[in-house]
């Protein structure tokens, strides 16, 4: 079970990520067409990002100590000092990234080439910084791997 | 909100509270990691020391967001965009160095 709430911490933020990259272009062709795709896309990666952050949180406070442990043991220790002491305070402040992103796509980003420059700051740096959290997630379950094997 | 306006007031006062919110948040790690009486005091909050930090920071960030909207007699705060851009895009980067450096140098 506990495996199962990581992936699906894993799957809403790789969603999140998606998302992100997907207003980035439709973006930059803002039109009055799009707008509404827009704004649901907005609501879409603040929804998952959320859903990500509430489940990782939960996993991360009931059933990481077992996994610290296991690293810290092991050959990568690094995999929890400073990956995921990293990634646990990084992923905060993209909370609050993704969930400015509704407020800023209900301007009229047809008419106003600097909400539409913002947004594009906006998703890009949520996307970049998604898919970094995503790796560091990825080098922490390593150490937990590296910790596992026989030396 | 005016359609005129490149930007809302709710996006100027909630992208200024998230550069600060996110600064804030870099600066409370290296308080806690340095210090075992706020990292205790924060953990006896919500029984856990990042549970504590993370409310803490949202609701930084959805307090000074609504209070910048209603500032000026609800005229919130006037700023270019590309101002907006620039400080967004500095808190965000300054607090990411912040953190990473603290755990890479500091800690």
């Amino acid at each position: 079970m506990n495996e199962i709430v990581l992936m699906a911490h894993v799957l809403f933020g790789l969603g999140c990520m998606v998302a992100a990259v997907w207003l980035f272009v439709d973006v930059l062709h803002a039109s009055e067409a799009n707008l509404g795709r827009i704004r649901a896309l907005s609501w879409g990666a603040a929804g998952l990002m959320w859903l990500a952050f509430v489940i990782g949180g939960y996993w991360y406070v009931t059933s990481y100590k077992v996994d610290k442990a296991i690293i810290l043991k092991g050959p990568w220790p690094f995999a929890h000092n400073i990956v995921m002491e990293t990634k646990e305070h990084l992923v905060i402040m993209l909370l609050l990234l993704v969930t400015y992103l509704p407020i800023v796509a209900y301007n009229n980003l047809a008419a106003s080439k600097e909400a539409r420059t913002l947004m594009l700051w906006l998703s890009a740096i949520i996307a970049v910084t998604a898919l970094a959290m995503d790796g560091e997630g990825g080098l922490i379950a390593m150490g937990v791997k590296v910790g596992l094997l026989p030396r | 909100m005016d359609n005129n306006a490149p930007l809302s007031r709710q996006s100027i006062a909630f992208g200024i509270a998230l550069a600060i919110a996110s600064v804030v948040n870099a600066l409370i790690v290296v308080v806690k990691e340095k210090s075992p009486t706020v990292m205790n005091g924060m953990k006896a909050v919500t029984g856990h020391h990042w549970t504590t930090h993370s409310a803490l920071v949202v609701a930084l960030f959805l307090g000074l967001g609504g209070l910048f909207t209603v500032l000026r007699k609800g005229r919130g705060i006037e700023i270019a965009a590309s101002r907006l851009i620039g400080t967004l895009v500095s808190g965000v980067v300054l607090a990411g160095v912040i953190i990473i450096g603290f755990y890479l140098f500091a800690d």
